[in-house]
């Protein structure tokens, strides 16, 4: 039996061969410890503030296990709460999406009515009713002293709504930095809007499915990107940048569509976009905005356990588009991420295989973050900054998973 | 006074709320004992339709929402009620039910 190390093994995006140990995909543990570590503690973002275009128009979702509920109020503003009844902790709002003006059986118009017992709450978030509240709780208990917790809530990057877990969560603009500068023009210059919805459930770890939008050497699974990309001019000149935070961003070069047989140029856009270019912004712990010409897809992934993620595709163009012009953008969207595109089902059986390959149980693997060329298109260092990062927050080595640094992150 | 066509007489009927429009004003109205009686539409509580929730029996409303109840003969509160029911001048001309709205009654919602 080999001797055990004093100190783990560092991830050290320096060294000649970085790896990461699997077991940062498959162990339940460290699963747990990411989940109170990172997804409670960060901003996430979350849905497009078109999908809640009216007052009292709600959206819920579950960040961390946590049921979260958004509402846009009476005064236009979007909020988010823990979609928890203080009372005697059930979920509120069952649907998934709605406008409150629909009164629930048990409740009224305009208000989030807990089915179990009717308190009812407004868009708020302040208690509005508590049935029988004098006979049973006298004056130990006051409607107006109860409300749903609100959490930190922005609306930002062209008009999503980013929310945190976490009450003492820094602002917003100090977490994603200068990230989104490369894409600043184009998020917001005018207002966008969403044209596509579609979610995979892969049984296959998150950081996996953030890791294939965090490296482009994976261009060998797709002949669409090999014929329209790798084998065009500005391609291998395409930089990666890394920011505080975990995040990054790819630079641009312009595609040449009708390379691909079948495909046309795109000659719609976004403001401040080149015709046929092509930007990412990566952003830990897992959402990738991506913009290819005339369509931004926006990811955003939810992790459900060590083996198993949600992940939910956005499309979006400009709200000022004709229907014409929509028609060409969701075209051109579909034909490569739609879910019987090009490409994206490929992304989705890659990491399908991973999935398999690490799931629990399987024998610690290490997966190499080796290629170094300058920061270009088929460098890792996306994919190195980002777990640098996860070292810090989980104060764990990815290479050396099962023990913790002395050095923890706060 | 402003007395303005409600309904005919036999629009409304004995135990069922029936929503009707008055110029733009909405009003709810049943037979109590053979007496028309109309109100505001909405339960003073929260707000809570009258005419969908509503259950009348033997002269007693009762929102089934949060089992508020009411006189419906003089909208005073009965049970767990904390305010009254506001009532609508009406009377009768021979076939036609008349109504009395000076002015929309609301219920002021805290």
């Amino acid at each position: 039996m080999s001797e055990l190390r004093k100190e783990p093994v560092l991830y050290d995006s320096g060294q000649s061969m970085p790896y990461v140990d699997s077991r940062i995909y498959s162990d339940e543990g460290i699963f747990a410890e990411e989940i109170e570590k990172i997804w409670k503690k960060i901003w996430l973002v979350t849905v497009h503030e078109s999908e809640l275009p009216e007052p009292l128009d709600f959206r819920t979702l579950t960040i961390a296990r946590e049921p979260v509920v958004i509402v846009r109020g009476t005064d236009n503003k979007i909020r988010a709460f823990r979609n928890v009844c203080p009372h005697r902790g059930n979920l509120i709002v069952r649907k998934p999406a709605g406008n409150l003006s629909v009164a629930e059986p048990s409740g009224n118009a305009n208000y989030m009515t807990c089915m179990f017992h009717a308190w009812q709450y407004d868009c708020f978030g302040r208690c509005v009713d508590i049935p029988r509240m004098k006979q049973g709780y006298q004056d130990r208990l006051r409607k107006e002293d109860i409300s749903l917790e609100a959490l930190p809530c922005e609306v930002k990057h062209g008009g999503f709504v980013w929310l945190s877990l976490n009450k003492n969560v820094e602002p917003l603009a100090e977490f994603t930095g200068e990230a989104f500068d490369i894409m600043k023009v184009e998020l917001d210059t005018e207002p966008l809007d969403i044209f596509h919805y579609h979610k995979a459930i892969i049984p296959s770890n998150y950081k996996l499915w953030h890791d294939t939008n965090s490296e482009f050497y994976h261009d060998y699974m797709h002949y669409f990107n090999r014929a329209t990309s790798m084998m065009q001019k500005g391609y291998f000149e395409r930089q990666y940048t890394a920011f505080p935070n975990g995040h990054c961003t790819v630079g641009s070069m312009e595609v040449k569509y009708e390379a691909y047989q079948g495909a046309k140029e795109r000659p719609l856009s976004f403001p401040g976009m080149p015709r046929n270019g092509w930007k990412m912004v990566d952003l830990f712990p897992g959402a990738t905005y991506n913009i290819r010409g005339s369509s931004l897809r926006v990811d955003t992934t939810t992790p459900i356990g060590p083996n198993l993620v949600m992940i939910e595709f956005r499309g979006l163009g400009l709200k000022r588009d004709t229907p014409e012009e929509r028609a060409q953008r969701i075209r051109d969207h579909n034909t490569i991420w739609g879910p019987f595109g090009r490409n994206l089902h490929e992304d989705l059986l890659g990491i399908t295989g991973q999935g398999v390959a690490m799931r629990p149980g399987t024998e610690p693997r290490q997966v190499l973050h080796g290629r170094h060329e300058n920061n270009s298109i088929h460098d890792e260092i996306g994919m190195r900054h980002f777990y640098a990062e996860w070292q810090r927050r989980m104060g764990r080595s990815p290479s050396d998973p099962m023990r913790e640094l002395s050095l923890a992150a706060e | 006074m402003a007395w303005k066509r409600l309904c005919a007489l036999g629009d409304v009927a004995e135990n069922a709320l029936r929503k009707f429009e008055v110029d733009g004003v909405p009003v709810v109205a049943a037979l109590v004992e053979g007496e028309v009686m109309a109100y505001p539409p909405l339960c003073p509580h929260m707000a809570e339709p009258l005419e969908i929730s509503g259950i009348c029996d033997g002269g007693t409303l009762t929102c089934t929402k949060h089992l508020w109840q009411w006189d419906m003969k003089s909208g005073g509160e009965l049970g767990l009620a904390e305010k009254p029911l506001l009532l609508y001048p009406v009377k009768r001309e021979g076939d036609a039910v008349l109504i009395d709205i000076e002015q929309e009654l609301v219920y002021d919602y805290d």
